[in-house]
């Protein structure tokens, strides 16, 4: 830290990455509603908003990982800050699924004539519960074990078994991935089949998404483990991961018992 | 120089305000492991990792050996396979059963 620095706050640099990301997130909504209507270009601009998206996300986190580790600006009151973000952050995740899981309670507790009155709706042929995805509900706080073994060994020093422990929570989610991904192309119904397939997609298709986002935010843990920038006493962004991976575990839960299992009898 | 000295007393007076200890993030408010060490906390959470990817393995192995049945074709209904335009990539979803491969 500067000597003539007398607090430990982090006074943070001017940067061009967020207005970088502004017009990345603004040509993509752009971009991508050209693409879904007949406008000329819409996919050129959608992959490049989101090659300048992806692109300040790889940037922006370069120097703040830059911040804390070269130059040991994240002292314990600045680790605050990405601790209640994280937090917050995971709060408004739950708002936002419990919104899918209100959808389809709202349509199966009350099926409407429309859809036969039942639920499922007639015609559809429900993904059996107790396959993949009964398969899928133990390898999820598998890999959720795997991430505390991780957490456990970077508290404990033991830098090589912490690397080990992310490789195997990876491992796991991947399989995941997978089994979700092999699901998918096998359903008897898509997203265009009554208001089942719609919330199924919905709820199911976002978790999924958080998973391989999780699995991203895991994997570069495992590689800033490998490095050596997490440490026993500074390890935020493991913390944020971990917490992260425990969530999406937790809705897989959730969507099992209720999508899933009560959804489908 | 004046705003100089303004800062640095300022930035003084809050160290003294805010006592350095209050500035510590509640240290492993999520762990089980009270009474343990973290070497005997990952060993444990180690064992537990091995014993649920054996489940899982041995769970795939019974799910996946004993194959499933596929029910006849329902009758097309009008809530079924509703398409009011094209996807920007064509007439089929991505996760289905192509049925304009030709287009």
């Amino acid at each position: 830290m500067i000597e003539s620095q007398r607090h430990s706050y982090h006074l943070v640099d001017p940067s061009p990455w967020p207005i970088s990301g502004s017009l990345g997130a603004l040509a993509t909504t752009v971009g991508g509603v050209m693409y879904m209507h007949p406008f000329q270009g819409g996919a050129r601009l959608l992959s490049l908003g989101l090659i300048f998206l992806l692109y300040t996300m790889f940037v922006w986190w370069r120097d703040v990982l830059r911040e804390s580790t070269l130059e040991g600006h994240h002292t314990k009151v600045v680790q605050l800050g990405p601790r209640y973000g994280s937090i917050l952050f995971i709060v408004s995740e739950v708002m936002f699924f419990f919104a899918f899981f209100w959808a389809s309670s709202h349509s199966s507790l009350a099926p409407a004539v429309e859809i036969g009155g039942i639920w499922p709706p007639k015609g559809i042929g429900v993904l059996d519960p107790w396959e993949i995805p009964f398969l899928n509900t133990p390898i999820l706080p598998s890999s959720g074990a795997a991430v505390t073994w991780a957490h456990h060994a970077i508290l404990a020093g033991k830098e090589k078994r912490a690397v080990y422990a992310l490789v195997a929570t990876v491992l796991l989610a991947l399989v995941f991935t997978g089994f979700q991904g092999m699901e998918y192309y096998q359903a008897p119904f898509t997203i265009s089949d009554s208001i089942y397939g719609s919330t199924f997609f919905l709820a199911t298709g976002f978790h999924g998404f958080h998973v391989i986002i999780g699995t991203l935010f895991l994997i570069i843990c495992g590689i800033r483990q490998y490095l050596g920038h997490l440490t026993k006493e500074h390890h935020v962004g493991f913390e944020a991961a971990a917490w992260y991976w425990h969530f999406v575990d937790v809705v897989w839960l959730f969507l099992f018992v209720s999508i899933y299992w009560w959804g489908g009898i | 120089m004046a705003t100089a000295i303004v800062r640095s007393a300022l930035s003084r007076s809050s160290i003294r305000l805010t006592p350095r200890t209050s500035f510590a993030p509640p240290k492993r408010n999520m762990s089980s492991s009270a009474g343990h060490d973290d070497a005997y906390e990952a060993a444990k959470w180690e064992k537990i990792t091995y014993l649920g990817a054996a489940s899982c393995t041995a769970l795939a192995v019974w799910i996946l050996s004993k194959g499933h049945h596929h029910g006849e074709d329902p009758p097309a209904y009008p809530y079924m396979h509703i398409r009011n335009k094209e996807f920007p990539w064509g007439p089929d979803g991505l996760f289905e059963v192509k049925h304009n491969e030709g287009h």
